[in-house]
C-alpha cells in the first residue's frame, strides 16, 4: 500500500510539474492525455463496472464539444459557463438514450447507442448554419490566464483529477457495488432488491456527462471542434484505451489513454500509417495480453 | 439559431411529383437497384452475425476491398464485358478468401472472449484495410467504366433507365435466390440455420462448427466483396468508400432483424425505397432517415421486423 501511495505521489508531482520542463507542444499532449483519461474512465464505468458495451460513446464526447462550441460561438457565452453547461446537456442526452438502452441486452444496447450516435453525427454534419458542417467550428477560445496552454492544462488536470476521484468513490460506494453486482448477475441482483435498470441508467447519465466534459475540454484545447469526433470510428478510441490499459482495474483505462496518446503522438511523427500500426497493435493485444497493461503487470508480480 | 417556421417547413417537403407515374416508376426502380446492393452487403453481415454473434465492423472495409480488387482487374478504360465479369468474380472470390483467412488467424481464437474483443478486432481490420488500400492503390479516387452492353439506356415500366441499374436488380434477385436455395435446400444451409438458433447444441451433436464458422465468415465477406466489385462502375473507388456502406448495411440488418434472411431482404428493399423517395420528398432530411428508422426500431422493436425476441 505504501508503495502505491508513493507511486501516486510521484505521478501527481510529475503531472503538476509537466509545464515546467515541457514545451507548448508536449503540454498540449499532456492535456490530451488528461482529457482522454477521463473519457476512457467514463467509458469503463459502463463497460468494466456496468457490463454494458455501448458502440457509440463518442456521441457524448462530441456532444460535449459541440455544446461548448455552439454556446461560445453562436450564443456568445463565456467559455467557463459553457464548460459547466456542456456536461449537463450530455447527462440529459445520455439519460434519454439510457431510458431505451438499459432495457436492452448485449448487442442491442450497443447497436442503439451506435444508431443514436450516427443520428447525432448526421445532424451535426448537415446542420451547417449551426455547426459549420464538415468544416467544424473554430475560434473556440477561453480568454484570460486559464486560456493559455499552461492555464488550460492545470484547469483540465484539476477538473479531471476531481472527476476521477468522484468516479473512484462512486465505484466503491453502495451504488457502485450494486452496479457491479448487476453486471455479474442481473437476475440475482434484481431478486435481492437492486433496481438494475435504474442503476444502469444513472451510470449511463454520469458516463455521458463525464465524456461530455472531456469533449468540451478537448474543444478548448484545440480551439475548434470537428464532426469526425462523433463519427462511428471515434467510438472505438475509448474501447481501445480501456482494453489496452486493462478493463478490470480502475486505473487501467487511465494508463491505456496515456499510452495511446503518447504512442499516437510519437508514431504520427514518423509515419502517416499510424492507423495500420494501431490496428495490428489492437489485434496483438486482444490475442496476447487480453488483461491489458495493468493485468499483465499484476500477473508478472504474482509470478 | 434559425427557427424552422411554417414557411420553412413547407420548403422541407416536396410532394409535387407524387401524381407523376414516370417519376414514381423511375424512383421505384432506382430504389430497387440501390436495395439490391444493400441486400448483398446486408445479407453477408446478417449471416455472420446469425452464426457467430459477431458484429463485423469491417464489413464496409471488405466491400471497399472488393471494389479495389475489381477495379484492379478492369482498370480505368476497359469496357470488355468478359473482363468485367472476371473482375466481379475475382472481387467475390478474393474477399471470400480474405475473410476466411482472417477468421482462421484471429476470430477463431476469441469466440469465447468478451464481446468488446470481437468488436475491437473487426475494428482493427477496418484500420488495417483503410491504410493498406492507401499504401497499395494510393489516395486518389478511381472510377471504372460501364461494360459494353450495359452502358446504354433501357426502357422498362414505361421509363428509361440506365441498363446497369436494371442489371444490378437482376443480379441481386439471382443472388437472393441462390442464397435462399443454399439456406433452405442444402445440408450446409440446415447447419447455418441451426447454428443461428443454438451453436452449442450443434457442436454437441458432433458438427465441426469451426469449419462452418470459417466458411460462413468467408461467405459473408464474399457477398460484401461481390457488392464492391459490382459497384466499381458507379462509385468512386477511394479510401473513404467503406464508411457509408457499413452504416447503411447496419441499418438494413437492424431494421430487418439481425440474423434473419427474409428480414435482410425486406430491410434492404425498404431502405432502398426510403433513400430513393426520401431524396425527392425531403432532400434535407433524407440523410438522417436510415438512422432515424434504425433508432426507432431499436427503441421499440429491437429484434427488428423479422427477428425473434431473445
Amino acid at each position: 500500500m505504501n508503495a502505491r501511495l508513493l507511486l501516486a505521489g510521484a505521478v501527481a508531482v510529475a503531472l503538476l510539474a509537466t509545464p515546467l520542463f515541457a514545451g507548448p507542444f508536449w503540454v498540449f499532449v499532456a492535456i490530451e492525455v488528461v482529457v482522454f483519461a477521463l473519457y476512457a474512465a467514463s467509458f469503463n464505468l459502463l463497460f468494466g463496472f456496468g457490463g454494458m458495451l455501448p458502440f457509440g460513446h463518442a456521441a457524448f464526447f462530441g456532444l460535449g464539444a459541440y455544446s461548448l462550441a455552439v454556446l461560445v460561438k453562436k450564443a456568445a457565452w463565456h467559455a467557463l459557463l459553457a464548460l459547466a453547461v456542456a456536461p449537463v446537456v450530455c447527462a440529459l442526452a445520455a439519460a434519454l438514450v439510457a431510458f431505451f438502452c438499459v432495457r436492452l441486452t448485449g448487442i442491442y444496447l450497443g447497436m442503439l447507442s451506435f444508431s443514436f450516435q450516427m443520428l447525432l453525427y448526421t445532424v451535426v454534419y448537415k446542420w451547417y448554419s449551426l455547426t459549420g458542417g464538415d468544416d467544424g467550428l473554430s475560434g473556440v477560445r477561453l480568454e484570460g490566464a486559464l486560456g493559455t496552454a499552461n492555464g488550460l492544462y492545470y484547469l483540465s488536470l484539476v477538473l479531471v483529477a476531481a472527476m476521477l476521484g468522484f468516479l473512484w468513490l462512486l465505484v466503491g460506494s453502495p451504488f457502485g457495488k450494486a452496479l457491479q453486482a448487476a453486471k455479474s448477475n442481473p437476475q440475482k441482483s434484481a431478486a435481492i432488491g437492486v433496481h438494475v435498470a435504474l442503476h444502469r441508467a444513472i451510470a449511463f447519465a454520469i458516463a455521458g456527462a463525464l465524456a461530455g466534459l472531456a469533449g468540451a475540454l478537448f474543444a478548448l484545447a484545440n480551439q475548434s471542434v470537428f464532426p469526425g469526433w462523433l463519427n462511428w470510428t471515434a467510438s472505438a478510441v475509448p474501447i481501445v484505451m480501456t482494453v489496452l490499459g486493462g478493463m478490470h482495474s480502475f486505473v487501467g483505462p487511465v494508463i491505456g489513454a496515456a499510452v495511446y496518446v503518447v504512442l499516437q503522438t510519437v508514431l504520427t511523427g514518423y509515419t502517416e500509417y499510424w492507423a495500420l500500426i494501431l490496428g495490428v497493435l489492437v489485434i496483438a493485444i486482444v490475442m496476447l495480453m487480453p488483461e491489458g497493461i495493468v493485468g499483465w503487470f499484476a500477473r508478472g508480480r504474482r509470478g | 439559431m434559425r427557427r424552422i417556421g411554417a414557411k420553412n417547413a413547407m420548403e422541407l417537403f416536396y410532394l409535387d411529383w407524387i401524381t407523376n407515374p414516370t417519376v414514381l416508376a423511375r424512383q421505384f426502380l432506382a430504389g430497387l437497384s440501390n436495395g439490391a446492393l444493400l441486400f448483398l452487403v446486408g445479407a453477408g453481415l446478417s449471416l455472420i452475425f446469425g452464426v457467430s454473434r459477431i458484429i463485423n465492423f469491417a464489413h464496409g472495409a471488405i466491400y471497399m476491398l472488393g471494389a479495389y480488387f475489381g477495379w484492379t482487374v478492369v482498370g480505368a478504360a476497359s469496357k470488355s464485358p468478359l473482363t468485367f465479369a472476371a473482375a466481379v468474380v475475382f472481387s467475390a472470390a478474393a474477399t471470400f478468401v480474405a475473410g476466411a483467412v482472417f477468421e482462421m488467424l484471429v476470430l477463431r481464437r476469441i469466440y469465447r472472449s468478451d464481446a468488446a474483443f470481437q468488436l475491437l478486432v473487426t475494428f482493427a481490420l477496418v484500420l488495417v484495410l483503410g491504410d493498406a488500400v492507401r499504401l497499395i492503390w494510393g489516395r486518389e479516387e478511381n472510377s471504372g467504366s460501364l461494360p459494353a452492353g450495359l452502358d446504354g439506356p433501357l426502357r422498362i415500366l414505361g421509363v428509361v433507365m440506365p441498363s446497369y441499374r436494371v442489371f444490378l436488380i437482376v443480379v441481386g434477385a439471382l443472388v437472393c435466390l441462390a442464397l435462399w436455395a443454399l439456406l433452405y435446400r442444402t445440408r450446409l444451409g440446415v447447419l447455418i440455420r441451426a447454428a443461428t438458433v443454438d451453436r452449442e447444441m450443434l457442436k454437441a451433436l458432433g458438427v465441426r462448427t469451426d469449419r462452418l464458422f470459417t466458411l460462413v465468415f468467408g461467405l459473408g465477406c464474399g457477398l460484401a466483396g461481390l457488392a464492391g466489385g459490382l459497384s466499381v462502375p458507379i462509385v468512386a473507388v477511394g479510401p473513404g468508400l467503406h464508411s457509408q456502406v457499413l452504416i447503411e448495411a447496419f441499418a438494413v440488418v437492424v431494421i430487418g432483424g439481425m440474423g434473419s434472411f427474409p428480414g435482410t431482404l425486406v430491410g434492404a428493399f425498404l431502405l432502398g425505397q426510403a433513400n430513393a423517395f426520401g431524396v425527392l420528398a425531403a432532400p434535407s432530411l433524407a440523410v438522417v432517415l436510415p438512422f432515424l428508422v434504425m433508432t426507432l426500431v431499436l427503441m421499440f422493436r429491437p429484434w427488428g421486423l423479422f427477428g425473434k425476441p431473445e
